[in-house]
């Protein structure tokens, strides 16, 4: 039974069908306790009740975009040290050098597979 | 074929390019505009175009995908995840550009069997495209999906004024890697308006 089973994650993004892609990728690496939330604010608020180790946010979202959920998460100290990789499009440059300040453990480019996410999860929390 | 869609969408700024205020929207493409005046065209075989549109912030836009035929589980999941990435594209696209999600309405265009053995194809970016549509609630008004025959297809994102015209399967483009059908093709057949 690897840690994976353990660790607890959070979705972030606002749109259901990626939402149920990426869902779907986690459960193929074993890791079953997923939270959901559709944009950064919907995020924030639960997260800042109960914090998660890890965070898999989109960027493009109403209300709350990635790198504002990101700003938030550091400067609330429950969930200041969370893991947190976000989604960006292809080569979006402007946006990780914007990010980078903010310690992102990792970004993942979309459409992106299992082993990928996996290969940034691993690289947070350690090969399992 | 997912290493080219990939590869497209990420540099299709670059490769747009404007006939006066046509643009014609290749496989792997997408384009958004809230300029009146701008006309979008595509060619439909197998593939999807998604022309979805905003009318109350005065925005649309179009994609045109193909995803993979895919038999196994594994490759079928690549695949969605390809069309949904086209389909986010001019979803954020839009978005960026004021729409509303609750305001948006859809017209599908494509997804025809145009090859026997390929006749799997069509049918699945079909129902791709309408499942996804379904899961984000948007609302699909009209469209011409299925069928034998390719389209061409001319979208006015602002105004929503759309027409598509079955062409000849010699006209219709083959997906990708081959290139698609070369602009200014004169193809016969009846007009729908929609």
């Amino acid at each position: 039974m690897s840690y994976l089973s353990h660790l607890r994650v959070m979705i972030v993004d606002d749109m259901t069908t990626s939402r149920m892609l990426i869902r779907g990728a986690l459960e193929e690496l074993g890791i079953n306790q997923i939270a959901m939330a559709a944009d950064g604010e919907q995020a924030l608020k639960a997260l800042m009740v109960q914090p998660l180790p890890l965070v898999i946010s989109d960027f493009n979202m109403p209300k709350l975009d990635g790198l504002g959920l990101l700003r938030a998460l550091r400067a609330y100290q429950p969930t200041s040290k969370c893991g947190f990789i976000l989604m960006t499009g292809k080569g979006d440059q402007a946006l990780i050098d914007k990010a980078k300040p903010y310690g992102v453990a990792g970004y993942l480019a979309k459409p992106f597979t299992a082993p990928i996410v996996k290969a940034h999860i691993e690289r947070i929390f350690g090969r399992m | 074929m997912s290493t080219a869609l990939r590869h497209q969408s990420s540099s299709l700024a670059a490769v747009q390019s404007r006939v006066g205020k046509r643009h014609h929207v290749l496989q792997g493409e997408f384009f958004v505009t809230d300029d009146p005046e701008i006309l979008l065209t595509t060619v439909l075989g197998s593939c999807v175009a998604a022309c979805i549109r905003d009318p109350q912030a005065g925005v649309g836009g179009m994609n045109h995908f193909l995803l993979p035929g895919a038999m196994e589980r594994a490759a079928e999941k690549e695949a969605q995840r390809e069309g949904v990435h086209m389909m986010e594209l001019l979803l954020n696209g839009l978005f960026q550009r004021g729409a509303r999600r609750q305001h948006l309405e859809a017209r599908l265009f494509g997804g025809a069997n145009m090859f026997a053995g390929l006749s799997e194809i069509g049918r699945q970016n079909a129902a791709f495209a309408e499942s996804f549509l379904g899961y984000e609630g948007i609302r699909v008004v009209r469209g011409s999906l299925g069928g034998n025959q390719g389209r061409r297809v001319e979208f006015w994102p602002v105004s929503g004024v759309t027409r598509a015209q079955s062409i000849k399967a010699a006209e219709a483009p083959v997906p990708m890697p081959v290139a698609p059908a070369p602009r200014g093709n004169e193809g016969r057949g009846d007009v729908e308006l929609f």
